[in-house]
């Protein structure tokens, strides 16, 4: 296609720049973070840090706190991205005919997603509050008794991923519709001619057309869910009883709390592999071996 | 006709699920206190003005706002025109060569926000940078430029490359083709991308509350002082909230199209 493509091709100065750039950023952020992963450096005790190899990360293995919050985050990872996809999949087949305010549905759609999350954990809390919030006046509505929605360690971690499904779920919606629309529509009617059922064409022939858009929304609300990070500040603080306190966050505290960088380092690194593993191991089983990207 | 009577019905309650809780913020916010609390809650009720007062009262809110506008109006303008520059370039090379780059940003995007900015925070209490401007301009810069290019490879793969060949023909250097043919026919796709690193940076948490001092606050975590003392004050907290998220919901809105484009790569930031 184009006339000249040599070694010299001058766009390459473009770019080249700015990769070397962010190539030499990550890869000395990468070993400063080991190097100091592998220490013993505080801010409590400047200038007496010392290698310690491995420690934090044994130390961490040991650390019924970090184990714990690690669970919770698989819990809410899992929780968050399978509802979100469910939900969100539900609303796209039960919006996929023409109606008049189409267009002004999606803009409405797209509210949730824009929203400060910060804003988005405030206003949950309010709505959540135990004595004038919104929730409990519903639930009183019909006779439920009060619920303490962010005040109960068993009920907290759910009160968080109400608000995570209200604010993402329509992110899911949005793309997977987009998809929809851009899918063809000669299998759904071939489907129809042939006298299959309306649930039949759904499940044979929509579905496995939506698989790769709904793949990919899966992963990315999953690699988003475990670095979750802003409702949990606002609404709970990893309270109550640290309840709700994931690794990202207990990473946070370590760091920022009791200023032992080290070890906070270590947890950040261990965040990282764990969001890897679970991002390959969910691609692997989202698109097995199919040659395409 | 029973069935689009239920449709309709299934509509409006999405549509109610999704906007109730935006909808009471924002109501709440022109509430006396007493409105505010009322069990049963007050639907019908003369508006006042007195949180947005008490908001603009607050000499701290308002340096947050600045705060906020500075940032994020320089680190996306930053970021824009670095990614610009690296996406033309980029869009201008060879199939392999090229994925091979874009992967290496997207994997930049996937590591937690915790793993830099740690060090960060360490590297600015020893310099002395913690309660600087340019070091939160510095860090979203660096959040945002690899979101900027392979959203604004996608603008420029869009161009024709007849336009480029043409003016390749002409004897244009490379710059004044990047300057002349693509940044006027991608102005569209440039704009709604330096839109989406504000509204990013705007919104943005976790690294404003570690990298900001006293004088750097950004608005969401100003907010958050509303939340210590003396319980919670709701009807400040939700005038100050409204005054934060509407402006972005607007810009949003109006770049709608470009936002769910966005969405789908940028949600894989870092």
């Amino acid at each position: 296609m184009r006339p000249v493509a040599a070694a010299s091709d001058p766009t390459r100065h473009f770019f080249q720049p700015i990769i070397v750039c962010l190539t030499v950023a990550s890869v000395a952020l990468t070993l400063f973070v080991i190097w100091i992963s592998l220490h013993d450096l505080s801010l409590m005790r400047a200038g007496r840090e010392k290698f310690v190899g491995l420690d934090n990360y044994i130390r961490f293995l040991g650390d019924p706190r970090a184990m714990a919050a690690l669970w919770r985050t698989v819990l809410f990872t899992v929780l968050a991205t399978a509802i979100e996809i469910a939900l969100g999949l539900a609303v796209v087949l039960f919006l996929d005919r023409d109606f008049a305010m189409k267009r002004l549905v999606r803009t409405l759609l797209l509210v949730p997603i824009i929203m400060t999350p910060v804003v988005v954990g405030l206003t949950w809390r309010f709505l959540f509050d135990p004595a004038t919030g919104m929730a409990n006046y519903l639930l009183s509505l019909v006779g439920i008794a009060q619920v303490d929605w962010l005040g109960s360690p068993r009920i907290a971690l759910f009160s968080v991923l109400v608000a995570d499904i209200w604010q993402w779920t329509p992110f899911v919606i949005l793309l997977v519709m987009a998809a929809l629309e851009s899918a063809p529509t000669d299998p759904l009617n071939a489907a129809r001619v042939d006298g299959a059922r309306e649930w039949q064409v759904t499940w044979y022939v929509l579905l496995p057309m939506l698989r790769r858009a709904l793949a990919i929304v899966a992963l990315i609300r999953a690699i988003d869910s475990i670095k979750a990070f802003d409702l949990f500040y606002i609404m709970t603080r990893g309270g109550p009883a640290l309840s709700t306190e994931t690794l990202n966050y207990y990473g946070y505290i370590v760091a920022f709390t009791n200023f032992d960088i080290s070890y906070a380092l270590a947890i950040a690194i261990i965040l990282t592999v764990f969001t890897n593993v679970a991002l390959l191991t969910m691609y692997s089983v989202l698109f097995p071996k199919t040659g395409d990207r | 006709m029973a069935r689009r009577a239920l449709f309709y019905v299934g509509l409006a309650l999405l549509l109610l699920a999704v906007l109730f809780p935006l909808y009471w913020v924002v109501v709440t916010s022109f509430k006396t206190t007493r409105d505010a609390f009322a069990i049963p809650p007050v639907w019908l009720f003369s508006p006042t003005l007195d949180n947005y007062r008490t908001v603009f009262a607050n000499r701290g809110f308002l340096s947050a706002f600045a705060n906020s506008f500075i940032v994020s109006i320089l680190s996306s303008a930053l970021a824009v025109t670095v990614g610009s520059a690296a996406a033309y370039g980029l869009a201008q090379q060879p199939a392999e060569l090229r994925r091979a780059r874009e992967k290496f940003i997207l994997s930049l995007r996937i590591a937690p926000a915790l793993l830099f900015v740690i060090p960060m925070y360490y590297l600015a209490t020893r310099i002395g940078a913690l309660n600087k401007h340019w070091l939160l301009i510095a860090a979203y810069a660096f959040v945002n430029v690899p979101f900027a290019i392979s959203l604004l490879i996608t603008f420029f793969d869009d161009i024709p490359k007849e336009l480029r060949d043409a003016a390749r023909v002409d004897g244009a250097r490379e710059f004044s083709i990047f300057w002349h043919v693509y940044l006027p026919a991608a102005r569209g796709g440039i704009i709604a991308t330096l839109i989406l690193c504000v509204l990013f940076t705007w919104n943005e948490f976790f690294v404003a509350l570690v990298l900001t001092g006293r004088d750097t606050q950004t608005l969401p975590v100003s907010i958050t002082s509303f939340l210590t003392f003396q319980g919670i004050q709701w009807g400040a907290l939700t005038a100050a909230a409204t005054l934060i998220m509407l402006p972005m919901i607007v810009l949003g809105v109006l770049v709608q199209g470009q936002v769910v484009r966005g969405m789908t790569l940028g949600s894989v930031k870092g």
